[in-house]
């Protein structure tokens, strides 16, 4: 394991220490359908294209999907229509810090890795991957256990941290008889990854994700289709008052990024609390390894 | 006097299946799973599925509902120690019923005709890692060829 450095929690680290060597990927040929179908099956964001010597072509996202979706294409269109490429991959000696700056100076959320062969992905470098080795780290940081807040070894920021003081305010919201085309739109222009729907009454009735709409896409659900038809209810919330380590729980449970947050009462959603957010407080709040905090816009 | 060894597909093949649709729920694929399971005597790990026309469309084996199964980052939970996850299965096992056999089953499928001999069988099982293989003609099913039964028929040549 590599040492760890009280400066900093990444230095010193690699890539390869970080990243997942189960790379999801195609063949260049495939078609939307089956990109769809790897992506719900292995709960991947975007997999992977690639030609006959197994070289990567591009990347098709589930934003990607849904720009499909949202234009009408045919599910047999080839996915190599809406990929992005060339794929951007660094090695797997590259130091974790220099991988980490260069996503976030190209706004992308993986780096593809490469070992012997150039241009073929040998593992995949993504947030998370990086937020669970920096948690196994934190949990074994002397000083970690000094923090205020925190007694006797094991216990961490999560046990004393409230929802309220990582989310993200402000949340979109739509009426459940919106068009599945409306929620295209503001997910694309807002950058989210899922938006709350509202009954009449005003209260949530449930969410509307990017997963939701590529398998509405599949199923060969109309986009003039109103919101409530693809939604996921209930609403995963949790109060602003509550410690992040339950609000963590319960993103663990029900499988997803992001949970919205109330105050006072479940019908007043005031914001969003995402795993990332989690995860960056996580790791770099500790004055132990403050200079490795992972920045994340 | 010694047992000769089945040499083709036909020999060894069951041609008594039953088949899943891409439309049928996870719930119902399972339910189907159990009930050929308790028909045949054995476990039933795979099926496969065919659609209107009864045309193979793909296979559904356990192992794509276990990936469904899978936490979406368990690499990071695998890492937490320290948080409860009890009863995290059970409500995996809630939002993986109402999916779709067609949303997650593989299209990839390697097929033998009755014909094929049986050494071609052991190799296709061994490189491929595949348990299950549906026996084509002419684009028609006719049945399935199982890994156990290879191997039972392998017994029978092994034995003094």
């Amino acid at each position: 394991m590599p040492v760890i450095d009280h400066r900093g929690v990444l230095q010193g680290l690699r890539v390869r220490d970080a990243m997942r060597r189960q790379v999801i990927q195609l063949p260049r040929q495939a078609l939307l359908e089956q990109v769809i179908r790897h992506t719900i099956k292995y709960k991947v964001n975007a997999l992977l294209l690639v030609d006959e010597a197994q070289r990567a072509v591009g990347v098709v996202s589930k934003t990607d999907l849904m720009g499909a979706y949202y234009a009408g294409l045919p599910l047999t269109t080839p996915a190599r229509n809406i990929m992005v490429g060339p794929p951007l991959f660094c090695r797997a000696d590259d130091s974790l810090e220099a991988a980490l700056d260069v996503m976030q100076a190209q706004r992308v959320h993986r780096l593809y890795v490469a070992e012997e062969v150039p241009e073929q992905a040998a593992g995949v470098l993504a947030y998370p991957d990086i937020m669970g080795l920096l948690y196994r780290f934190c949990h074994k940081c002397e000083r970690a256990r000094h923090r205020p807040g925190a007694s006797g070894p094991g216990r961490s920021l999560l046990d004393s941290l409230k929802v309220r003081e990582v989310m993200t305010s402000g949340i979109l919201t739509y009426a459940q008889t919106d068009t599945l085309l409306a929620v295209m739109e503001g997910l694309a222009a807002q950058r989210l990854g899922a938006v709350l729907i509202r009954g009449e009454d005003r209260r949530p009735v449930g969410v509307v994700s990017k997963t939701d709409l590529i398998l509405a896409y599949k199923h060969g659900v109309p986009v003039a289709a109103p919101a409530r038809t693809v939604m996921t209810s209930p609403v995963q919330a949790s109060d602003h008052q509550e410690l992040l380590l339950n609000a963590l729980k319960q993103m663990i449970f029900a499988d997803i990024h992001r949970l919205f947050v109330y105050k006072d009462q479940p019908e007043n959603l005031v914001g969003v609390l995402a795993l990332s957010d989690v995860a960056r407080f996580r790791s770099g709040t500790c004055r132990a390894c403050v200079t490795s905090r992972i920045r994340i816009r | 006097m010694r047992q000769a060894v089945a040499q083709t597909t036909r020999e060894i093949m069951d041609t008594r299946f039953q088949t899943l649709t891409p439309e049928m729920s996870i719930s119902e694929a399972v339910r189907i799973f159990e009930q050929a399971g308790k028909e045949t005597g054995q476990p039933v790990f795979g099926m496969m599925v065919t659609d209107a026309q009864n045309r193979l469309v793909g296979m559904l084996s356990l192992y794509d509902i276990l990936l469904l199964l899978r936490p979406k980052h368990i690499h990071i939970w695998g890492e937490m120690d320290d948080l409860d996850i009890s009863g995290f299965l059970e409500e995996a096992c809630r939002r993986a019923k109402p999916l779709r056999v067609g949303d997650i089953m593989t299209t990839e499928v390697i097929t033998v005709t009755p014909e094929t001999h049986l050494l071609m069988i052991i190799d296709i099982m061994i490189k491929k890692h595949i348990r299950r293989l549906p026996v084509l003609e002419d684009g028609k099913i006719l049945g399935i060829v199982y890994f156990s039964k290879v191997f039972n028929c392998l017994i029978a040549g092994l034995r003094d």
